[in-house]
């Protein structure tokens, strides 16, 4: 068995796989993660495993926003990006795409040609166009994410991608009368102005929609109408990266 | 002698013929070990939280015991904000002379802001002319130290960075410079090859992070140019000072620093490009000139407050080193 951790700013995805499939999965909070199962030593993290409550395993993989902050105690740590073309191509059997991964506070755009990462491009330091952006707008309109990223018709015109300031031109939104649909949609909107620039220069036919964020439907579909290529959101869109560790595991041990 | 503040490199011949001492305000901000609260200074004063960086340190090293008499500011060639950084100078008592570097690199309007600084100080061309055959002594052994960095492989990406950038100024003190550049060539001559896997290079105006050529050294690959360093270490030899100048690619249009980047990438064999931004700076736009007309890998970093890199920036650099492997 193979574990693939992947450290997110908002949350520690993890996975164990055999040779095949995912066997397992879990999503815990990042800090409670740390919190619960890590405790810092001179070498490094110790993560206690036997409390995560994850059984024999031959090989831990980890990659993620702490690569170079955190460094877990007998595990090997690779580059998030790599984590993520990999995972994208154990998920889809492609070569030639482009991986968006929206997460909590990051969002990142990969090239990849025949199953090499060979450009990406990341969001600058700005939590708009993120999950974190998403919550707090679905917070203000009083709905759940999922809701909110159901939308795509008629959507309003915001101009703040900030995920502070969007609040309230949001609200200036609600005031002005317009409904819960056009205000959502308002928000995937700018979620898909804010990646444009980036998607458009690593460009391919295909794009490989992971991260927590591509669990909505509109920001997809966006995508494909606006830009006129192909989206795939992958079987564990959340996991891409922690599964990315774990095939890398894998891949060491053959 | 009076200590006259620079806010990049400028003739730095004139200042020293006319019996002053140079001090890239930079240079000070930057190796100050508190380089962030000099910011905090500038902010504190009603500088707008979101301008560079840079712009503020330099306010706060003039205004905040930087023992500087008079501040030599450029208004055209290097950054936009300076003509605002001399007016809230002004405006607590600095003198300041402006000097603007000719957007077109024309010779009569390069060599006209050359003779007014030249008036401005009270020296004459002879004087600035021995103290130049002075300097491209300095300036020789310094591009020998360049070359041990990419040829021989003996000196890490952050000397390379130190010794080229503190050209601007020369640390106030040629001599002792020169000494102190004699004594890392000899020892650099005997050193070490480094043994990296990746070469880098190094464009866009000098990192405001300080760990940035450790991280990549210990990620396993080592900046062996570093463009704009170069630029004001000024290698060039011309026995003319206006030429020299006008060689100088930094202040002008960013098409010739493409040439000489194009050259350089060539000759040190380089396998990615490095093109650090300052935040809010204008140079950001540039990215797309440079990501169009360099036929290599960039990565693009940006930079706002001193000290170390963040994980995110590191996350990328790191990605970046992985991508070229």
């Amino acid at each position: 068995m193979f574990c693939g951790i992947d450290l997110g700013s908002r949350s520690v995805k993890l996975v164990i796989m055999d040779h095949n499939s995912v066997q397992r999965s879990e999503i815990f909070e990042t800090v409670q993660f740390y919190r619960k199962y890590g405790s810092p030593t001179p070498e490094g993290l110790v993560v206690d495993f036997k409390a995560v409550g994850i059984g024999e395993i031959s090989d831990v993989v980890a990659t993620g926003y702490g690569r170079n902050t955190i460094n877990i105690v007998g595990a090997t740590v690779i580059a998030e990006l790599k984590a993520h073309t990999v995972g994208a191509i154990w998920q889809t059997g492609l070569t030639n795409f482009t991986v968006l991964d929206l997460g909590g506070q990051d969002s990142k755009v990969i090239k990849v040609r025949n199953g090499k990462m060979v450009d990406f491009a990341t969001n600058d330091k700005c939590a708009a166009s993120t999950g974190r952006y998403l919550e707090n707008m679905a917070t203000v309109l009083g709905i759940s994410l999922e809701e909110l990223s159901s939308y795509q018709e008629n959507p309003v015109e915001l101009s703040a991608t900030c995920a502070i300031f969007g609040e309230s031109e949001l609200i200036g939104r609600i005031v002005e009368g317009y409904s819960v649909p056009e205000l959502s949609a308002g928000v995937n909107y700018t979620i898909f102005k804010r990646i444009k620039p980036m998607l458009t220069s690593l460009k391919s036919e295909t794009v490989i929609f992971t991260g927590g964020v591509a669990l909505g439907k509109a920001i997809g579909k966006i995508i494909e109408s606006e830009l006129g290529i192909q989206v795939i959101v992958p079987k564990y869109p959340q996991l891409n990266g922690a599964i990315g560790c774990a095939v890398h595991a894998l891949g060491k041990r053959r | 002698m009076a200590r006259i503040g620079i806010t990049t490199t400028v003739p730095v011949e004139i200042i020293l013929a006319a019996g002053h001492i140079p001090v890239d305000l930079n240079n000070v901000f930057i190796n100050d070990k508190q380089a962030t609260r000099l910011v905090e200074v500038a902010e504190d004063a009603g500088y707008p939280r979101n301008i560079c960086g840079w712009i503020k340190g330099l306010y706060s090293v003039v205004v905040d015991g930087g023992n500087i008499d008079m501040v030599l500011a450029v208004t055209q060639g290097d950054c936009s904000n300076t003509q605002a950084l001399m007016e809230t100078l002004e405006l607590v008592g600095i003198e300041t002379i402006p000097f603007a570097y000719p957007f077109d690199r024309d010779c009569d309007m390069l060599k006209l802001q050359m003779d007014k600084l030249i008036a401005a100080l009270g020296t004459d061309w002879d004087s600035v002319m021995a103290v130049k055959r002075r300097l491209d002594l300095v300036r020789g052994k310094v591009a020998e130290l360049d070359r041990l960095t990419w040829q021989e492989n003996t000196v890490s990406g952050f000397h390379n960075h130190l010794y080229q950038v503190s050209c601007s100024d020369f640390n106030g003190d040629v001599d002792a410079f020169e000494a102190d550049v004699d004594q890392f060539v000899l020892q650099a001559r005997s050193a070490t090859e480094y043994t990296e896997d990746l070469r880098l290079g190094f464009i866009g105006v000098p990192p405001i992070f300080n760990d940035l050529y450790d991280h990549f050294e210990k990620m396993g690959a080592r900046v062996v140019f570093n463009e704009v360093q170069r630029q004001f270490a000024m290698p060039y030899q011309v026995d003319d000072l206006v030429q020299q100048y006008r060689l100088y690619t930094y202040p002008y249009g960013v098409f010739r620093r493409i040439e000489d980047i194009k050259v350089e990438i060539e000759k040190r064999n380089l396998d990615g490009i490095v093109h650090y931004v300052q935040s809010f700076c204008f140079r950001q736009i540039e990215d797309m000139i440079f990501r169009e007309k360099l036929d290599i890998p960039i990565l693009t970093i940006e930079g706002d407050k001193p000290g170390k890199l963040d994980a995110r920036t590191k996350l990328r650099m790191d990605s970046f080193l992985e991508m070229l492997r």
